[in-house]
């Protein structure tokens, strides 16, 4: 098999662009868990509502319109960021702050409950059948490596690997160093102490719930520019994946999602690629079962301290 | 069950319901047909191809003064293509009192509502369903299809890739649900039998939106032609990364692949793609002014389901104007006995209620949406 | 008034952007180009609507603290014997007298009933989080489907079987997971629950694949059929026996009675067991799994035999389901079904049995009675679930436990 090395590397890249978005959007989850301890069921729809957004930017722009093609994706990811922010802010006033001290099963519902709503508000609205996003941009970089077989890097997915990259490089860097990313990190640590150091907790909840949407929707959009397919039910396969990169990473913590979502990206698309794709997802979540029973709280999850 | 010698008020609460039940028979002054299929869900969309045709039966027998005097009433009951939700959908067709159904749409939930329909003695005729396993071995009195069984479909499109395609190396997919995998399999089967065995069989999961793991594989195996059995999302998806991948293998797909969005999810990558699907009766000349009544409402005619639903719908309308009844049984015994004239050709039904022969015609697709009969 | 003006306003610009896309701006199909097509009215009336009852909400806040919801009156010890014999009672007699529709959707709630009886015990009483329950459905499911396909097996010979099958897999998955806490607990059940099916999905040769396995008898009544033919040359159906006239009406009663008898069983077992011992130990196994420790119980042994007892539960449904159905497939088991279950207990409130009966109940007949407005059943379905969480969120019916004053 002289051709196993850069097959293995074409199946690599593959993995790499979908564990990006995967990554993305377990973000969204492992932060809202990290300080409110919920898993917000309604997040893969969020991811949903920003690709139905960009379709309509670029859809109102026009694929004819002459303008060059980063500025058209820029005015997408504009709108779509915009839009899905007063989302994930309306969903969290609606259907999670009521229930802030209820216990977290109850949240958990009302995510459910969101999701369903979220799924058929979009299908009323804009219809349940698949729509097509025209392709922006085409052509790949074709590398002859081996004999017979050449590697093909799609631009479209090379942007996505770069903009991923960029934005977990910006949010690393505001976390860390911001204010608004030290009142977070300080509410993930401990919400009540926090609180009575003067942090406005509401705010900072509602700020992760809009950051987390925020990156979402660039997911969302990035993915049917270069998938070129939408329907109102995407969310919830991508938000299953994307919650289950999370756990694989360590719930809470936001390198560990990245990592997740990376991981099971690649391990999805070699398991397609040498076993078979029926069995892809059984990999998937097999390789999840594994993990968390020889590291029972993710990759890189800290231990939990049992108080008494 | 008439136990009703209980006290007075029971027989009061019986009376009522039983009231409740008779009332709409009373006002029975139209014939009712029930659509059944999704109205919710993720495929409202063959949901919606079924009832194009339901409707425009239903309005050229009505603007023709409607059948035995009086006017046609379509009835929507929704079953989200579940086959949880069928039995709940049949029963609420059954406690209305309506005996003729056009429906169910989805194999699975038309298999789950079926054994209701015919014990109960109402017809069905379903004209999407494709499954062989709705009919076969069950020996139904009372359910039909007016569309071909995965099972006649796969051949014709084998005899064409082993005759004309002659591919080196083929490659079978499907999207592992129930339409797809059975056409695929039957495939599989017949390309075998003609010792031309696939290099790949594989499933990929439908409602994905990345199968680039698979498009490598095909392009590491040297395939030179791809047979997928399924819809059109995930075909259109398969051609789209294809292309951006560099595979170069002509694509092949069946009926429930026929949709103009495969054109919008695809691009230009759509131009060549082999289809499979009944013979296109909108264009033929004898069928204009059943066209013509899709267009005058704004419905098109040349989708997947839009005729057969037509047929399905005239042959339950025509054996009730012939036998004079509205009897489900005498309409059923009357439909297995004769032919009728539909715009989908000359249908007759074998003794399991399958059409006795449906044509399936292999169709080269374009990047404007057209079609045209392949040549090879 | 006037105070409320800016946050008014703002409420309205936030409801222009969440409409405005998805309403307003419709994609249409234009050949093989999309389209939109604006559709301002809808987005200007609900900006309108958003607007004013901003405006007002203060006032709309006092008049809804006077709407009291109405409060269940508690029974005495005595009385409560008394109030289930009726509602059984009740139950056994109505559908001989209900159309015939209205007792199939019962059915499917008695099967909700069950599952969320069974649940409840893995989350309300021993507090796990099982998002894969509906593994155990589909396992109970396929046994009575394969053994009747691959042996001819009938329903009562599965349904043992099933319960029995459903709580070994119980057990076995159990086994290595249960030392996980929480939502870790939650991600592996329900990867557990999507690989069960996808294994059903994938072995085609013996399961059917997608297409499953249709056909499945339904139960007899002591040997006899309820259909309208005998399926051998010697059976005998109900109505010959009976020498009735045949009326499809009789299945449908018979698998409604089946149903409730199951669940009856499935209510009286997990009753008891709360009872005994080991429900206890669930129940303070939940509040606190350290102090548990400390007093000697084995909290794995514990969590295994909710665990394992839960899966049962399901399995007898499962077989019901596929007899009811005649059809199984991997279609009916998805993760989304699992989220139902669950949404039945905590809706009921957990731990509370009463009210996971009211729950499962509602959210059968709440998507049936909404059916008429079709495009919207699912919306509203979605819509009603937020406001029940945020309107009672310990659940319907929370579980009272007995106590003493002092």
């Amino acid at each position: 098999m002289t051709d196993f090395f850069p097959l293995f590397i074409q199946q690599l890249f593959n993995g790499l662009s979908l564990g990006a978005i995967y990554a993305l959007i377990a973000i969204g989850y492992t932060m809202v868990y990290g300080i409110i301890g919920m898993i917000n069921f309604a997040h893969g729809e969020i991811y949903m509502v920003g690709a139905y957004v960009g379709l309509v930017a670029l859809t109102a722009i026009g694929t004819q319109s002459g303008l060059p093609i980063w500025l058209i994706i820029a005015a997408m990811l504009a709108l779509s960021v915009t839009v899905t922010g007063v989302y994930g802010y309306t969903v969290e006033r609606i259907a999670y702050r009521p229930l802030r001290s209820s216990p977290r099963l109850v949240a958990l519902i009302s995510a459910i409950g969101m999701s369903i709503f979220l799924q058929n508000w979009v299908g009323l609205g804009q219809g349940t059948r698949d729509m097509a996003v025209p392709s922006l941009i085409s052509g790949a970089y074709t590398l002859q490596m081996g004999e017979s077989f050449e590697i093909t890097i799609a631009w479209s997915r090379l942007m996505i690997i770069g903009v991923v990259l960029v934005l977990m490089i910006a949010l690393t860097l505001f976390i860390q160093h911001s204010r608004m990313g030290r009142a977070s990190r300080a509410c993930s640590q401990d919400l009540q102490m926090a609180e009575l150091l003067g942090i406005n907790t509401d705010r900072v909840i509602s700020f992760t719930f809009v950051l987390g949407a925020v990156l979402a929707a660039v997911g969302g959009v990035l993915i049917a520019i270069t998938v070129g397919k939408l329907n109102p039910f995407i969310g919830f396969i991508a938000g299953i994946k994307a919650f289950t990169a999370a756990v694989l990473g360590g719930i809470g913590s936001i390198p560990g999602a990245m990592l997740g979502g990376v991981l099971l990206g690649v391990a999805e698309t070699l398991a397609a690629g040498y076993i078979s794709s029926e069995y892809k997802d059984i990999v998937a979540f097999g390789l999840l079962v594994l993990i968390l029973l020889f590291r029972p709280t993710g990759l890189l999850g800290k231990p939990e301290v049992e108080k008494v | 069950m008439k136990h009703v010698r209980t006290t007075p008020v029971l027989s009061a609460i019986a009376l009522a319901c039983g009231m409740a039940v008779a009332a709409p028979s009373l006002a029975a002054d139209t014939i009712r047909i029930a659509f059944g299929g999704p109205v919710t869900g993720p495929i409202t969309q063959y949901g919606d191809m079924v009832k194009e045709g339901i409707y425009t039966a239903a309005d050229v027998y009505n603007a023709a003064g409607g059948v035995n005097g009086k006017k046609i009433e379509v009835v929507e009951v929704d079953d989200a293509c579940e086959p949880k939700q069928a039995p709940v959908a049949a029963n609420r067709v059954i406690k209305d009192g309506i005996r003729f159904v056009v429906g169910h749409t989805c194999t699975g939930a038309t298999v789950a509502a079926a054994p209701i329909y015919n014990n109960e003695g109402v017809v069905m005729v379903t004209p999407s369903a494709t499954g062989p396993v709705l009919t076969d071995g069950k020996n139904y009195e009372f359910i039909f299809r007016t569309i071909g069984r995965d099972d006649q479909q796969g051949p014709a499109a084998v005899k064409f890739i082993v005759e004309k395609v002659q591919p080196k190396k083929v490659a079978v997919l499907h999207d592992k649900q129930s339409y797809g995998q059975g056409i695929a399999e039957s495939v599989r089967d017949g390309l075998k039998a003609a010792n031309l065995e696939p290099v790949i069989f594989e499933g990929i999961n439908a409602g994905e939106s990345d199968y680039s793991a698979v498009i490598t594989k095909l392009k590491a195996a040297g395939v030179d032609f791809v047979y997928f059995g399924g819809y059109h999302p995930e075909l259109g998806l398969l051609l789209r990364q294809g292309a951006e991948q560099g595979l170069k293998a002509r694509f092949m797909s069946d009926e429930g692949a026929g949709n103009p969005d495969i054109n919008a999810i695809a691009g230009d990558a759509v131009e060549g793609m082999l289809l499979t699907m009944p013979a296109d009766f909108s264009t033929k000349p004898e069928n204009a002014k059943v066209v013509e009544a899709f267009q005058a409402k704004g419905r098109n005619a040349g989708g997947a389901f839009q005729l057969s639903a037509y047929a399905a719908t005239m042959a339950i309308l025509e054996s009730i104007k012939a036998t004079g009844s509205e009897d489900p049984a005498k309409v059923a015994q009357y439909m297995h006995a004769n032919s009728f004239a539909t715009p989908i050709g000359e249908i007759s039904w074998t003794p399991q209620g399958d059409l006795k022969s449906f044509d399936f015609v292999v169709y080269t697709w374009h990047k404007d949406g057209s079609k045209t009969i392949a040549e090879k | 008034m006037l105070a409320q003006l800016p946050r008014a306003l703002i409420a309205a610009v936030f409801a222009f952007v969440i409409l405005a896309p998805i309403f307003g701006l419709k994609l249409v199909r234009q050949g093989m180009h999309s389209a939109l097509q604006p559709h301002w009215n809808i987005v200007l009336w609900g900006c309108a609507a958003v607007f004013v009852v901003q405006l007002l909400h203060p006032w709309l806040a006092r008049l809804f603290a006077r709407v009291r919801l109405p409060s269940v009156p508690a029974l005495d010890e005595e009385h409560h014997l008394w109030a289930w014999a009726a509602v059984v009672l009740l139950a056994v007699v109505w559908p001989f007298f209900g159309g015939r529709s209205a007792v199939d959707i019962a059915t499917l709630a008695l099967i909700y009933v069950m599952l969320g009886l069974g649940l409840n015990i893995v989350v309300g009483f021993a507090g796990l989080l099982d998002l894969g329950f509906v593994g155990f459905y589909a396992v109970g499911a396929y046994t009575y489907g394969l053994l009747y396909y691959w042996a001819g097996w009938s329903f009562w010979e599965c349904l043992p079987l099933a319960g029995a099958m459903a709580a070994l897999f119980g057990f076995l998955l159990g086994f290595p997971v249960l030392r996980l806490r929480g939502d870790y607990l939650a991600i592996v059940t329900l990867g557990f629950g999507e690989i069960i099916r996808l294994l059903l999905t994938n072995l085609t040769d013996w399961t059917g694949g997608p297409d499953g396995i249709s056909g499945i008898p339904s139960p007899t009544l002591f040997g006899l059929e309820m259909t309208r033919r005998a399926s051998s040359p010697e059976g005998q159906t109900f109505h010959e026996f009976f020498d009735m006239p045949f009326n499809p009406d009789h299945m449908v009663i018979y698998l409604y009675l089946l149903a409730l008898a199951l669940a009856l069983v499935t209510l009286l077992v997990s009753n008891r067991l709360l009872r005994m011992p080991i429900g206890r130990a669930w129940e303070a196994l939940r509040e606190d799994e350290i102090a548990c420790r400390s007093l000697g119980l084995n909290p794995t042994r514990i969590k295994l035999s909710a665990f394992t007892l839960g899966a049962m539960f399901a399995g007898f449904g499962g077989a019901f389901f596929a007899a009811r159905q005649g059809l199984v497939n991997p279609e009916s088991f998805t993760f989304i079904e699992s989220a139902l279950i669950l949404s039945v207990v905590v809706l009921g409130g957990m731990g509370s049995q009463v009210g996971v009966i009211l729950a499962a109940v509602a959210l059968t007949v709440l998507p049936e009675v909404v059916r008429e407005f079709a495009e919207y059943r699912m919306l509203a379905f979605g819509f009603v679930m937020v406001l029940m969480m945020v309107w009672r969120p310990q659940g319907l019916l929370p579980m009272k436990r007995p106590q003493v004053d002092l």
